[in-house]
């Protein structure tokens, strides 16, 4: 049997306090190795275009003391829908698809052409996930607010929008922790009352039903922690207008040649995903 | 009730100007305030008129329901009355343009502190407040290192806020509020969670607060915390009960009227036959009744022996409810915040007993039940429940063993998902396969027992009980699938003392001579209801053993738990020379000290 500690799974949205050269890069600097790292993974058309994203961000992450097996992690609360995507890409064929036949089990049936598409929609998903997981782990709430914000700058008159839009990506992230929390209280409740997470064995509908009635309470709990962050927000005097910041980004003296990197890698992933 | 007495002490008279007030007027002003939730059949408040003057501190005591928060919520300017008016410093709060005025005047500290924090990072989130307020950096560099300061915190600036412990958490909420530079701090029931060292921690800033001058405003449970306080506020059912003085509210008939506790030292000091004294702790009351005793004189001690009750070693053959041997676990293991939470735990606890879990925030207390309950597994050691090892068995015993000993967890009512409360409560016995006449006979019982009459409340929308009764219908959900064994993780906590009282004489006094409870608690009045308790100290078994045994011949300060009062009474006596004997609750207490004074103690004898 399985503990149930879902908190164990996940990666995103969870800044893991260090020092290192990458936890001292701007904000506007992690940003863009975001976007280096998220586009190719994005928009490479083939797998190998996939690998150089996810072993670049993973090396990132272990130079920053973050293991691997720590932002690989959260795949496995997704394995279920990759499940459930593969079935329905089997279930609805290509049309003309011509590509050797894999397998036939009843009304099911499965192509080469169908088996990449599906491996390559994990890879990218796992690759976003990886890559999603590194940047908050390494940049806290203040910076992703003040990145958006500094990236905005130009654009935004006030800065009033900007702030709202920067704090709601910040907090979005900071919720799923918070989410994951109380869908494994909620489960430990349910379960002493005989839900069958995890006793269910072999029986998947039996799995999938247990999993139903969470959906009120941990929709419910999640409105309310917003409710409550919301009133303590409001309570210490939060409007989005007319801030000013506590926080000065001295960044490393790298920072331009980081910069440089992120472009430099970007084109070269691409370049990769493109032409091999 | 004492209100109409003294009322009058506080003169609602028209604001003046915005922001002109000087010292000794009143800060907050409330005229004939009415509030409604959406959708809500009564006012949540109705007709409240109070003042409140700078530097005051005031308590706001009252019952689940009656109104606390939403007063507190007013006074911030988070809601605005559907009816009559408040003024802060002035301002009127129902208009908008006046928000900004009002938040920075008076600032709220939330029961849990997880859920109001901001910032990831400790100086970062203190720096919200500040930073909202369009201060110059310098400004709010100084303000945060001041703040962090006033809260012992300022080793911690630069670490990850999840990770604080929950004092640790709590006292950065202050922080965060001290960096505001309010007029008024208002506590919502902020030391309902925590510990009794964080707890002391937090009662200690708020004395710090008000020698500054600073206006606190303590909505709470415990009526020694209330009184505390120079003026006590009584709500009950949205309108002022009581508005006083608390030597009025405890001594006169005000506090029993509304079902509230008195506080420890108020029922200690009858006993004694000594005249209560405010804010008087265990030792100053325990000197004073030794002041009054024949000089010198020395008397024969109590028989303590009397007193003691079955433990978990003595009594009850048979296969024990649960045992573990060397247990160990560890959160997030190869992840970053990685920590043992529990390390080589061993104890057996026979069948039909009561054993309360004692120990620091933290201290690994609620990673015990889950092992006890099935959900969570030894990384080492082996826990045994009913027999069955939790580590080798199959999906379908562990299935059945949490049925048998059920969980229920902290705040157990955040768990209840269906529309109707008798459904809710029926989710566990159907998943049992119960059905029809049995399932109903079922639900009906344990609705009955918990004190949510079946055919009254079993098509009431769960939503719409009060935090009260969802506690109750969430044991009642437990209680439904009869279990062998009953693992509760503070069960009574934020709760009032009337419901309290009731849960804790279900759950733990009256419970079926063949059902074994497991519970934690920060509640040492609870704990000692137990037949034995396990004190967890940093993942390890500090102390196991009988109530008696851990608070009086055992006890050691570094467990950071603290003695029930009646206890610590005792202990303090016997400092003074009058040995009573070792009581735990204040009925023992009443008992020893009539026996003391059977044997030859005389408290009339003045030196």
């Amino acid at each position: 049997m399985k503990n149930m500690e879902f908190f164990r799974n996940v990666s995103i949205g969870r800044y893991i306090g260090g020092d290192s050269a990458i936890y001292r890069l701007k904000p506007g600097t992690k940003y863009l190795w975001l976007l280096a790292l998220s586009i190719p993974a994005i928009a490479s058309p083939r797998l190998p275009g996939l690998v150089l994203p996810l072993v670049c961000a993973l090396a990132a992450g272990a130079a920053s003391g973050l293991k691997p097996r720590f932002l690989l992690r959260c795949v496995v609360p997704a394995l279920p829908f990759f499940a459930l995507a593969a079935l329905l890409q089997f279930l609805f064929s290509f049309p003309n698809d011509s590509s050797p036949l894999l397998f036939k089990i009843g009304p099911i049936s499965g192509t080469v052409r169908e088996g990449l598409a599906i491996l390559m929609a994990v890879f990218r998903t796992i690759d976003l996930m990886v890559i999603i997981g590194l940047f908050t782990s390494v940049t806290s709430e203040s910076e992703i607010t003040h990145g958006i914000e500094d990236a905005f700058a130009p654009v935004s008159r006030n800065g009033g929008w900007v702030h709202d839009f920067a704090l709601v990506v910040g907090l979005s992230f900071r919720f799923i922790p918070i989410i994951a929390g109380e869908l494994e209280a909620i489960v430990l409740a349910q379960s002493s009352r005989g839900a069958s997470f995890g006793t269910a064995k072999g029986r998947p509908l039996a799995k999938v039903r247990a999993y139903l009635p969470l959906f009120v309470p941990v929709t419910v709990r999640a409105l309310e922690r917003a409710e409550l962050l919301a009133e303590a927000m409001d309570a210490r005097c939060y409007t989005g207008n007319g801030r000013t910041r506590y926080v000065v980004y001295e960044g490393t003296k790298h920072e331009g040649l980081a910069k440089g990197l992120a472009f430099a890698f970007c084109g070269i992933a691409l370049a990769i995903a493109f032409m091999l | 009730m004492q209100a109409a007495e003294t009322r009058g002490e506080y003169d609602i008279s028209s604001p003046s100007s915005p922001g002109a007030r000087g010292g000794g007027m009143a800060l907050i002003e409330l005229n004939s305030v009415c509030f409604r939730y959406e959708d809500a059949a009564a006012d949540a408040l109705d007709s409240i008129t109070l003042a409140i003057k700078k530097g005051e501190y005031v308590a706001v005591v009252g019952a689940n329901g009656s109104g606390k928060s939403t007063l507190l919520r007013l006074l911030d300017g988070i809601r605005t009355p559907s009816g009559g008016k408040v003024y802060i410093d002035g301002f009127d709060t129902s208009n908008q343009a006046n928000s900004l005025d009002v938040r920075r005047r008076v600032a709220l500290v939330f029961q849990s502190p997880a859920d109001e924090i901001v910032s990831s990072i400790v100086e970062e989130d203190v720096a919200f407040g500040p930073e909202n307020l369009g201060l110059p950096r310098p400004e709010i560099v100084q303000r945060v290192r001041d703040s962090l300061r006033a809260v012992g915190l300022e080793n911690e600036a630069r670490r990850t806020s999840l990770f604080l412990s929950g004092g640790q958490q709590q006292r950065l909420a202050v922080a965060g509020a001290l960096a505001m530079q309010p007029e008024c701090i208002a506590f919502d029931e902020a030391t309902a969670m925590l510990d009794p060292p964080s707890r002391t921690a937090v009662l200690n800033l708020i004395d710090t607060l008000v020698e500054n001058k600073i206006t606190v405003i303590h909505v709470t449970h415990n009526m020694d915390e209330a009184a505390r306080a120079e003026r006590i506020i009584a709500l009950d059912r949205g309108r002022i009960a009581f508005d006083g003085k608390p030597d009025v509210f405890f001594k006169g008939s005000a506090a029993r009227a509304l079902g509230l506790d008195l506080p420890d030292g108020f029922a200690a000091a009858g006993i004694l036959g000594l005249e209560p004294v405010l804010r008087e702790d265990a030792a100053g009351l325990a000197a004073r009744a030794a002041a009054r005793r024949n000089g010198g004189r020395e008397r024969r001690s109590a028989d303590a022996g009397e007193h003691s009750s079955g433990t978990a070693e003595s009594g009850n053959a048979g296969v024990p409810a649960f045992i573990l041997e060397n247990v160990s676990y560890t959160y997030l293991k190869n992840s970053p915040g990685e920590f043992a939470a529990l390390n080589s735990i061993s104890f057996s606890l026979p069948r039909g007993k009561r054993l309360a879990v004692i120990g620091r925030t933290g201290s690994g207390k609620s990673t015990l039940l889950k092992l006890l309950n099935a959900v969570s597994f030894p990384d080492e050691g082996r826990v045994i429940s009913f027999g069955i090892s939790t580590k080798e068995a199959s999906s379908t015993e562990i299935g059945g063993l949490r049925l048998r000993a059920p969980l229920c967890i902290q705040r157990p009512e955040s768990a209840l998902f269906e529309t109707y409360a008798g459904d809710d409560a029926a989710y566990g016995p159907r998943n049992m396969g119960l059905s029809g006449r049995s399932l109903v006979e079922r639900v009906k019982a344990a609705m009955d027992a918990v004190g949510l009459p079946y055919a009254q409340y079993r098509e009431r929308l769960t939503r719409g009980l009060s935090g009260g009764e969802k506690r109750r219908l969430a044991l009642a959900g437990v209680l439904a699938l009869k279990p062998e064994a009953l693992i509760l993780d503070e069960p009574t906590s934020a709760l009032d003392p009337l419901t309290r009282a009731a849960v804790d004489t279900l759950i733990i006094l009256n419970k079926p001579e063949d059902e074994t409870v497991v519970y934690a608690t920060h509640s040492m009045d609870e704990a000692a209801m137990a037949d034995s308790i396990a004190v967890i100290k940093d993942g390890k078994l500090a102390a196991f053993g009988s109530p008696r045994m851990i608070f009086y011949s055992d006890f050691d300060t570094d467990w950071g738990v603290g003695r029930p009062y009646a206890a610590e009474l005792a202990v303090e006596l016997k400092k003074q020379g009058i040995d009573i004997g070792e009581p735990l609750n204040m009925a023992e207490f009443q008992t020893c000290y009539k026996k003391a004074l059977q044997s030859g103690y005389r408290p009339e004898e003045l030196p």
